[in-house]
């Protein structure tokens, strides 16, 4: 950890009583025994399940002197890159949880003198060469391994609705009111969902789908919770959600029938996870480490159960539970942009669609 | 107990003059009225005394101490106010204790108690503040600015919320107690007949300025101008020109005695002024004619309104009036008129 | 009395130094905590190379400002604008269904401010009959359930839209409760999400709106209305007369406050309404956390903060003129149940008498019935969804609390913490916001315009989108502040919070008690000190007792933000690397929120049982000082 100097409040004068500390920052300290990990909040902390502790103690396991110190950011990776914009010091070793447009939007906000996150040199993790090659972030800096992945898909009451099988179907007059999806300005898995659309009718057809969408009465709520809790609260029988649904309806004792998946087109919309060094960093070795430890085969296996998700790598090197394999669905195909497509074109996309969805 | 002196005090807000060079000298425990219409500056006066109000200039010294830049808290006075002030969140005792905190006794309760007696509401103490008329709330104020034993009374219009019996009451009441205790005392009213009823003396006040200072006869005997003359009291007024032992108005001559306007050529501007009381049918002097238009019956006396060639003439008499329209000769005795 | 031994001028000067100490501290935290942060990110609006630019392209932009974008594109060109108000008015048609009018496209900013407006109206038309019956009658429970007015104010959004779901959804509650008397199920949200949204709204600021006028209602003058009636005015005509002059300022008070949160109301819009009722705060919000594009952000958080302190200014100018009541006792209560008269002579007089009674009654419980279903039936809602699996009944999320709370590792969220975390932030909370509220209080007094704009400046917190907000206190305090020497100067954990919470919640102290500062009588300070005591003294003795009213009402509502305090909080709570945990209740609701409603609304109903009974006890300690 990076050497901090803590000024105790009293005694010391004005704002500073106030405030608790000042830091210093710069300086690369020599690796020490903590690995600062740096992800989102249900990554460790998740009523259901969450890897984090798992991953903590087994990783602490291995390397005797090492303590891994999770820490979640507010907004998530944008948190550290205004940091960056900032001057001020990120202080993690690692970052888990990036998704393609956050790689976008760090590249588009800092430009290329800034570096949040380190180019790896993947001899250094010998874990990566079982990743699945469809889950890339096609990086061209190289900085991020995907660790997992989840699928976006339908899900559906088939008490209520026939399985959705084309994009073309929601817009027909049997779908007319049925489905929910999420603002892809602030949900994951909405701006995935739109993103899929964009694959679908290409950048020039994607907006008359939405229109013919809205017109068939589609809702956007704000985020994947608000959307599934009115689809749980049998508001509308379909919503925009993942394919490993079924999992937790099983733990739940939900009925199967209420959460069926509809992967449109044979399709399902690719959102892989992935994970970086942090630039800034001053355990590159151990981070290094890390990485090819989230990526080993007992690993990928754990991330996948208790984070409810797709190992990164392939099959062969992951020994799943059949209910796993039961209920968590893998589409036919799948789908997703990469960075070079939504480099320059992510942020105009979404405001396009956001803009013709609620304008009033 | 203290003499306190005002000289040259002026207070304006921004282009508002509020007060205008006053120069007033109160003795020691003296009952002293600054009387004159709303907006004369009587109230900004009290309020600079009390140290509520920063004159721009002048100075203002209490027995000869200095009191210019002296926070209110530090002045020994006590504050009478029209709306009573009292804490709506204390008792009656404790209004009356509240200046005790700052001037300790050896026994407060006993005070208070001595205050309550003082101002005839033995056994009000514990009542509060709104349970009581308001005469009774007006007391139990003049008692609060009494506890500490101040310098300085300084009473603000105290009666003018009470109705008309209550307040002949109490201004005999709150003068009876001056007395007793001595106390300097400043009283603020707009009613020139109560200013006359309790006062030692009086000070005038018009637009910012101290008109006239006298004892009640003086100011109403002898007006140093128009203004008093008008104000305190009833009066007729006639311009006319001076002439050799009186005035000429409209070709009528009246005379006067002792030329009390000395110094005037003859030829030039002055007003006559004869208090209504003092015009007679019987006079054998300075008689002109009048038509009677209007009379007020008022128990010991009568007011009529007459004409005289288009002026209105105020007589005040307590023999039977003739009726409405009836020509009537009255005069007065050439003692009785006043050159202004 | 006793005799007071200290007297002097030490004391004095003890007092002086502490009104000196707490006025440099109130502005200090307000230059830290609001304006430094609040303007970090205002200043990104004016970034470019030409530093108004953003807005023009802002207020040109249709999407933003609707018909008026080509107005403010054209200001001059007059004729234009004429022709086009003129060809609307020609396409309006009167036929047999009414009205038809040409659509009219609010823009962004036109349909944020027209639901805020309907929001308010529901919120004042809601919540003015419970200040009604609250203030007018007597029964068992109703200091409680005053308490208990503020509850739904500290609810976050998400518990408030999924309670909104199970109660009006299209398997909800009320449907359950229609089908029992023969009427098939409404499709409430679906057929008209932005009533809904507007009863969301109802639900946070009605209760507001309620507290405020109750407060009003019980301190009006009654004798004047036993002066009117006797001077011959009906029952009605007086209450038009006498009451509701008293009450406006009240009514207009909850009705800014109303308009003020449901301007910049973001995740129950979205949440229940959808993406085509979003508002102004959505994109604020989109483009401050989403895509870092902070100049389109900024500008329109600038223009937000404007409009809101726009309408502040007009309501403080109104506020001023209509200052002055004095305070009475408020209505005698009759009792709710029971009897209405006995002493009505006759029996035609007494019917007669019942019977109007009677017709007041029957509408309150029609009232009551509607306060159920909109109150009740959420919270009852939220609370079943924290028993309820799929299999029915459990308990396993109080379960999983406990387990948490045992056995959970040191970088997960605990519910003791949280809930220890909301009490003292509260307490502390109030602590601050009561003496900066009170200096800025008096700060604030004083005549006419100036005034007005002043007190308008305290409102900024109540004015500014809490979103920039939080990201001005994540870009100014936690990134900290550059300091020669390579240090950096910064301020997070639980000081900021409380900090943050106070600077939110003191002007809701204002709003209580300057206008009650203001109302006493300048005489009773003069008095004071011609009786010997300082100012700082006299300020003490007479002006802050005379407040104490505003006092208690302020500290319930400081005590509430900082309960309910979500934005804020969690961004200064998240970068505290482990040793203390800052987080609160609010923010351990949005963190059980995993793939079930379970564990969330199981701590949700902690909140709002907690929330509930510190309301009732403070409300009862407020009681006590109230009447000293």
């Amino acid at each position: 950890m990076r050497r901090r100097a803590f000024l105790s409040g009293a005694g010391s004068a004005g704002a500073l009583a106030l405030a608790g500390c000042l830091t210093q920052g710069g300086g690369g300290g020599e690796p020490s025994g903590t690995l600062t990990v740096a992800t989102y909040e249900s990554f460790v902390d998740s009523p259901s399940s969450s890897p984090g502790g798992w991953i903590k103690q087994n990783f602490e396991a291995e390397y005797d002197d090492v303590t891994v110190e999770y820490v979640t950011p507010e907004n998530g990776v944008t948190n550290y890159v205004q940091r960056k914009q900032q001057g001020a010091p990120v202080e993690a070793d690692v970052y888990v949880g990036l998704n393609v447009d956050d790689l976008v939007t760090i590249d588009a906000t800092l430009g290329d003198d800034t570096r949040l996150f380190r180019e790896l040199d993947r001899d250094f993790v010998s874990n990566a060469e079982h990743l699945r090659p469809e889950l890339e972030f096609g990086d061209p800096k190289s900085r991020v391994l995907p660790y997992d992945t989840g699928y976006i898909s339908l899900v559906y009451d088939e008490e209520a609705v026939d399985e959705p099988a084309t994009f073309d179907d929601l817009t027909s007059p049997a779908y007319e009111g049925t489905l929910l999806a999420q603002n892809a300005q602030s949900a994951d898995s909405g701006q995935a969902f739109l993103l899929w659309t964009i694959n679908e009718f290409g950048a020039d057809g994607y907006l008359d789908y939405w229109r013919d969408l809205q017109a068939n009465d589609v809702r956007i709520l704000g985020s994947w919770w608000d959307a599934y809790s009115a689809y749980l609260e049998s508001e509308r029988p379909m919503v925009v959600s993942y394919s490993t649904d079924q999992v937790f309806a099983n733990e739940d004792d939900l009925p199967m029938s209420r959460h069926r998946i509809g992967f449109l087109e044979d399709q399902g919309y690719a959102n892989p996870e992935g994970m970086a060094v942090v630039e800034d960093s001053g355990n590159v070795d151990l981070a290094t480490d890390f990485l090819n430890f989230m990526l080993r085969g007992e690993t990928q296996a754990e991330i996948a159960v208790q984070n409810v998700q797709f190992p990164a790598v392939t099959d062969d090197q992951v020994d799943l539970d059949d209910s796993f394999a039961q209920y968590a669905h893998r589409p036919p195909e799948a789908v997703s942009f990469g960075y070079e497509e939504l480099e320059g074109n992510l942020s105009g996309w979404v405001d396009e669609w956001a803009r013709t969805i609620a304008s009033n | 107990m203290a003499e306190l002196t005002l000289e040259g005090v002026s207070v304006s807000y921004g282009d508002a003059v509020a007060l205008s060079d006053v120069h007033l000298d109160v003795a020691d425990g003296e009952f002293f009225t600054l009387v004159g219409p709303s907006g004369c500056g009587k109230t900004t006066t009290l309020r600079s005394i009390a140290g509520f109000e920063t004159p721009d200039t002048g100075e203002l010294r209490f027995g000869g101490r200095e009191m210019t830049g002296v926070p209110p808290e530090e002045r020994d006075v006590g504050v009478v106010f029209q709306n009573y002030a009292l804490f709506p969140h204390m008792s009656v005792a404790e209004n009356i204790g509240y200046g005790l905190r700052f001037h300790p006794v050896d026994d407060p309760e006993a005070r208070v108690a001595e205050l309550l007696s003082l101002v005839d509401l033995d056994g009000f103490g514990d009542r509060d503040p709104t349970e009581l008329s308001g005469g009774q709330q007006q007391r139990v104020s003049l008692a609060r600015a009494l506890a500490p034993e101040p310098d300085v009374l300084l009473l603000d219009e105290p009666m003018s919320a009470l109705d008309a019996r209550l307040r002949e009451e109490l201004r005999r009441e709150v003068r009876r107690i001056q007395t007793d205790l001595g106390i300097t005392t400043v009283y603020v009213t707009h009613d020139q007949e109560e200013a006359l009823a309790v006062s030692d003396r009086v000070a005038v006040m018009h637009d910012g300025r101290v008109e006239q200072v006298g004892t009640p006869r003086e100011v109403y005997h002898e007006p140093a101008s128009r203004f008093v003359a008008s104000f305190v009291g009833e009066n007729n007024l006639f311009d006319g020109e001076r002439v050799d032992g009186g005035v000429r108005v409209d070709g009528t001559t009246f005379t006067v005695d002792g030329l009390d306007a000395a110094g005037r050529d003859t030829g030039g501007h002055a007003t006559l002024c004869v208090r209504p009381e003092h015009l007679r049918r019987d006079a054998a002097e300075n008689r002109f004619a009048l038509t009677v238009e209007q009379s007020e019956f008022l128990g010991e006396a009568t007011r009529v309104h007459c004409d005289w060639d288009g002026r209105t003439v105020v007589w005040r008499t307590d023999r039977r009036v003739p009726e409405r329209g009836a020509a009537v000769t009255l005069g007065f005795a050439p003692e009785h008129g006043r050159l202004l | 009395m006793s005799r007071r031994e200290w007297t002097g001028l030490s004391a004095d000067r003890t007092l002086r130094s502490l009104a000196v100490a707490a006025t440099v501290v109130t502005a200090g935290v307000l230059l830290l905590v609001l304006y430094f942060p609040v303007g970090l990110v205002f200043a990104e609006a004016f970034g470019g190379s030409r530093p108004l630019d953003s807005f023009a392209s802002t207020l040109t932009d249709p999407f933003y400002t609707g018909v008026l974008a080509e107005l403010f594109a054209r200001p001059f060109a007059v004729g234009v604008h004429l022709d086009n108000v003129g060809s609307w008015f020609a396409g309006v048609s009167v036929g047999p269904g009414g009205v038809d009018t040409p659509p009219l496209s609010k823009g962004l900013f036109g349909f944020t401010a027209y639901q805020a407006v309907l929001s308010t109206l529901a919120s004042v038309a809601i919540g003015l009959p419970g200040a009604y019956v609250l203030a007018n009658y007597e029964f068992r429970g109703r200091r409680t359930l005053r308490s208990l007015t503020i509850v739904p104010f500290v609810l976050p959004g998400i518990m408030v839209a999924s309670g909104f779901y199970a109660a009006f959804g299209q398997a909800g509650l009320l449907n359950d409760v229609l089908a029992l008397v023969g009427v098939g199920p409404q499709r409430l949200i679906e057929t008209n999400p932005l009533f809904v949204v507007i009863l969301a709204h109802a639900f946070y600021n009605a209760p507001l709106v309620a507290r405020v006028a109750t407060a009003a209602w019980e301190s009006v003058d009654y004798r004047a209305v036993e002066t009117a009636r006797s001077l011959g005015a009906t029952r009605r005509r007086a209450f038009r007369d006498v009451v509701l002059p008293q009450l406006t300022p009240a009514i207009a008070t909850g009705a800014l406050l109303t308009f003020l949160f449901t301007f910049l109301t973001f995740p129950i819009v979205l949440a229940i309404g959808g993406l085509e009722l979003a508002t102004v705060e959505v994109w604020v919000y989109y483009q401050l956390t989403e895509v870092l594009a902070f100049e389109e952000a900024a500008t329109l958080a600038v223009l937000e903060t404007a409009i809101s302190l726009g309408v502040t200014y007009a309501y403080l100018r109104y506020e001023s003129a209509q200052r002055a009541a004095n305070p009475g006792e408020g209505p005698p209560r009759e009792p709710l149940f029971g009897r209405a008269s006995d002493a009505a002579g006759s029996w035609l007089a007494r019917s007669r008498v019942v019977g109007a009674l009677d017709a007041r009654r029957l509408a309150i419980a029609g009232y009551t019935l509607v306060v159920v279903v909109l109150f009740v039936g959420p919270l009852g809602a939220m609370v079943l969804e924290g028993l309820t699996d799929g299999s029915g009944l459990t308990l396993r999320h109080y379960e999983f609390l406990l387990q948490r709370q045992a056995s959970g590792a040191s970088f997960q969220t605990k519910p003791l913490p949280a809930i220890r975390n909301s009490l003292v932030f509260g307490v502390a909370t109030v602590a601050v916001a009561l003496p900066m509220g009170l200096v800025v209080s008096v700060a604030s007094t004083g005549e006419g315009r100036w005034r007005s704009l002043l007190e308008t400046a305290t409102m900024l917190p109540f004015a500014v989108s809490g979103i920039v907000f939080g990201i001005g206190l994540l870009r100014g305090l936690v990134f900290g502040i550059s300091l020669p020497g390579g240090w950096r100067f910064v301020i997070t954990g639980g000081v900021a919070i409380v900090a943050a919470h106070a600077v939110a919640a003191y002007p809701f102290v204002v709003r209580n008690v300057a206008p009650q500062l203001a109302g006493v009588d300048p005489r009773l300070v003069e008095s004071a000190r011609s009786l010997g005591a300082s100012r700082v003294r006299a300020f003490l003795d007479v002006e802050l007792r005379l407040a104490a009213t505003g006092l208690v009402a302020g500290a319930a509502f400081a005590f509430a933000i900082s309960i309910g305090e979500f934005d804020s909080t969690v961004i200064l709570a998240s970068d505290v690397a482990g040793d203390t945990v800052t987080y609160t209740m609010p923010v351990a609701v949005e963190r059980y929120l995993g793939r079930r409603f379970g564990p969330a609304m199981a701590m949700g109903t902690v909140l709002l049982v907690v929330t509930a009974v510190s309301f009732v006890v403070v409300d009862r300690l407020g009681g006590r000082v109230e009447r000293g």
